[in-house]
């Protein structure tokens, strides 16, 4: 069975969107990837009945391992407002939910 | 001395100054990039914006400073406004998640004298003992239903073909009327038929009770009649005369219909759309088949894949804008829906497309046997074996057992998008929804795997070619925009 290989310089390239580009794959190719002293092999193995250009196949997981490096970046840097957000949003139903117990423990 | 700063004192210097608000982003194709933020508001945007955005390289008058801006994909550091404007909008969007439960639906026989090969409910054609609802489970599942907190409440009578039992029908309007203004409830009922058993006095009921009615129909005679085979052959004939009879006496406001798509109706969008136009009908739901019951039997779900479908959707919303673009106000009802996810903040709590799922949150199913389902779907399953979606029985069960049960709770958290592979980073996702029922049938998991998933592939699909047509197609942006006027 054909497949490619990638290999990623673990000092540029975190796992995680690894496993998130190999996710987004699935349908296409199964991915399995190998953790070695310093780098990370990702071994593509086209679905049976995908088309068989093996370097088209590692165009595109590229481009996904970009996007989802880019995803991880942004992630990270907004979680805290993406927090504030929330709790702004829901927060009050959160201590609407909380106060009538509040109040039953003040009269007991 | 001005009161006021000069303009400049407003503007941000530089990044040092910027904040990146959480944003999401997807590849529509070779280096275009569709963007929303939390809440959906869209930009399509080429690679190397988005790296400028998310690199905050950006100053005020260079144009994407701007349009970044104004989607709220970024923002002044420390100023809040922004963040409690996203919270309002977040929270508004969420809003039906404070009405749980708007939607019962009684399944009041699965009997049906239809033989449909893509029949989604498994009906079935004889006895009246085992496949029709009795009354005393009738009265206990109004019971449940009066019970959910809404003030409006849609209660819809499906089957099998549920005029077959339209006396049980009659009993539960009837006691909902007398029951429901006591317990502060305004009601809604609708009956789903094929129309084929439709009588004047089925008629005067509906008009004296204000009952709606929701027909089949699945477009030309040949077409409908190959769909919808019954003893005659005539259901299209009888689903025009009592959508005519229906308009006539009801109002052409109280009967609506639906399509269901099958295989020989892919090569046909325009004759499907013509045939609702030349019925007076207010609009057509483009459906694709569902994988339950007899579709699965017959093999009928395997007739066309997501592509062909779209394929399918694509011509047929053309043929239904340029209808449109000529004066005839005609909305295809999934875009519609779709157009107030992208263009409003008004919550949207239709059933198949929300996360949390609408399963048990948004709709009951009590069946004909009394046993209680998350959704039309989930009963649809159990007819082929699988109890998956089974909540319990009106005989033992409340609204709160039901809706609380560890089987609801555990079905609704393990479905949400908004913490799910793929769909959590998916820029789709506020226009999206969870399916538990779909992916738990084709897949054998509620949450399921999108990168195989039709319905994701029809969803991103629909929304990609929204958007497409609101960013570069004037004409159709503006028919489409009046398909959410309040």
């Amino acid at each position: 069975m054909p497949a490619v290989t990638v290999v990623f310089d673990q000092n540029t390239q975190a796992l995680g969107p690894l496993q998130e580009a190999a996710y987004r794959l699935i349908g296409v190719a199964a991915c399995q990837i190998e953790q070695a002293d310093t780098s990370f092999t990702c071994t593509l193995h086209p679905q049976a009945g995908s088309a068989g250009d093996l370097e088209a196949l590692r165009l595109r997981f590229l481009d996904i391992v970009t996007d989802e490096n880019l995803r991880a970046k942004v992630s990270a840097e907004t979680e805290g407002v993406r927090n504030v957000v929330l709790a702004l949003a829901f927060g009050a139903l959160a201590r609407a939910q909380a106060a009538p117990q509040v109040e039953q423990g003040k009269g007991e | 001395m001005s009161k006021f700063a000069p303009l400049e004192a407003f503007a941000p210097s530089g990044a040092a100054d910027l904040q990146l608000l959480p944003l999401r982003f997807e590849r529509l194709s070779a280096g275009r990039y569709l963007v929303t933020n939390i809440v959906g508001d869209f930009l399509v945007l080429a690679r190397d914006d988005l790296d400028r955005i998310a690199a905050l390289d950006l100053r005020p008058g260079d144009g994407l400073y701007e349009k970044a801006f104004s989607r709220h994909l970024i923002a002044p550091k420390g100023r809040v406004g922004q963040l409690q404007l996203l919270a309002l909008r977040l929270r508004s969007r969420m809003a039906f998640l404070r009405e749980p439960t708007p939607l019962h639906l009684f399944v009041v026989t699965l009997r049906c004298e239809h033989s449909c090969p893509y029949c989604q409910v498994s009906r079935r054609s004889t006895d009246r003992g085992l496949y029709d609802m009795d009354e005393s489970t009738a009265m206990r599942a109004l019971n449940i239903a009066l019970s959910a907190p809404p003030s409006s409440l849609k209660l819809e009578f499906q089957g099998g073909e549920p005029l077959l039992n339209f006396d049980l029908i009659k009993k539960i309007v009837l006691a909902a009327k007398e029951r429901g203004p006591r317990r502060g409830k305004q009601l809604e009922f609708v009956i789903t038929t094929n129309l084929a058993l439709l009588t004047d006095s089925i008629l005067a009921f509906c008009k004296d009770n204000g009952v709606l009615l929701s027909t089949s129909l699945d477009g030309p005679a040949d077409l409908h009649n190959r769909n919808r085979p019954r003893p005659g052959g005539n259901s299209h004939e009888l689903a025009v005369e009592g959508i005519r009879r229906a308009q006539e006496f009801l109002g052409r406001d109280r009967i609506g219909a639906l399509m269901t798509t099958a295989e020989a109706s892919l090569e046909r969008p325009e004759e499907i759309i013509d045939e609702y136009v030349r019925l007076g009908l207010d609009g057509i739901f483009l459906r694709p088949l569902s994988p339950y019951g007899f579709a699965v039997k017959t093999k009928w779900i395997k007739g066309y894949d997501a592509a062909r479908w779209l394929a399918f959707y694509r011509r047929g919303l053309r043929y239904i804008l340029n209808l449109n673009k000529r004066g005839t106000h005609f909305p295809e009802f999934h875009a519609a829906m779709l157009m107030q996810r992208l263009l409003t903040d008004r919550p949207l709590g239709y059933v198949d497309l929300r996360s949390p799922s609408g399963a048990g949150l948004g709709a009951l199913v009590y069946n004909y046997d009394g046993k209680v389902f998350a959704s039309d779907e989930g009963r649809m399953l159990a007819e082929m074996g699988d109890r998956t979606f089974e909540l319990g029985d009106v005989s033992a069960d409340d609204y709160h057992s039901l809706v609380l049960s560890d089987r609801l709770v555990d079905l609704v958290g393990k479905s949400l998008t908004q913490c799910a592979p793929q769909c959590s980073s998916c820029a789709f996702e506020p226009h999206c929804g969870a399916d538990p029922v779909y992916h738990h049938a084709t897949q054998g998991d509620a949450l399921g795997i999108k990168p195989l998933s039709d319905f994701c592939a029809r969803q991103k699909g629909i929304l990609a070619l929204l958007i497409d047509l609101l960013d570069n197609s004037p004409d159709d942006a503006a028919v489409l925009r009046r398909w959410v006027a309040p």
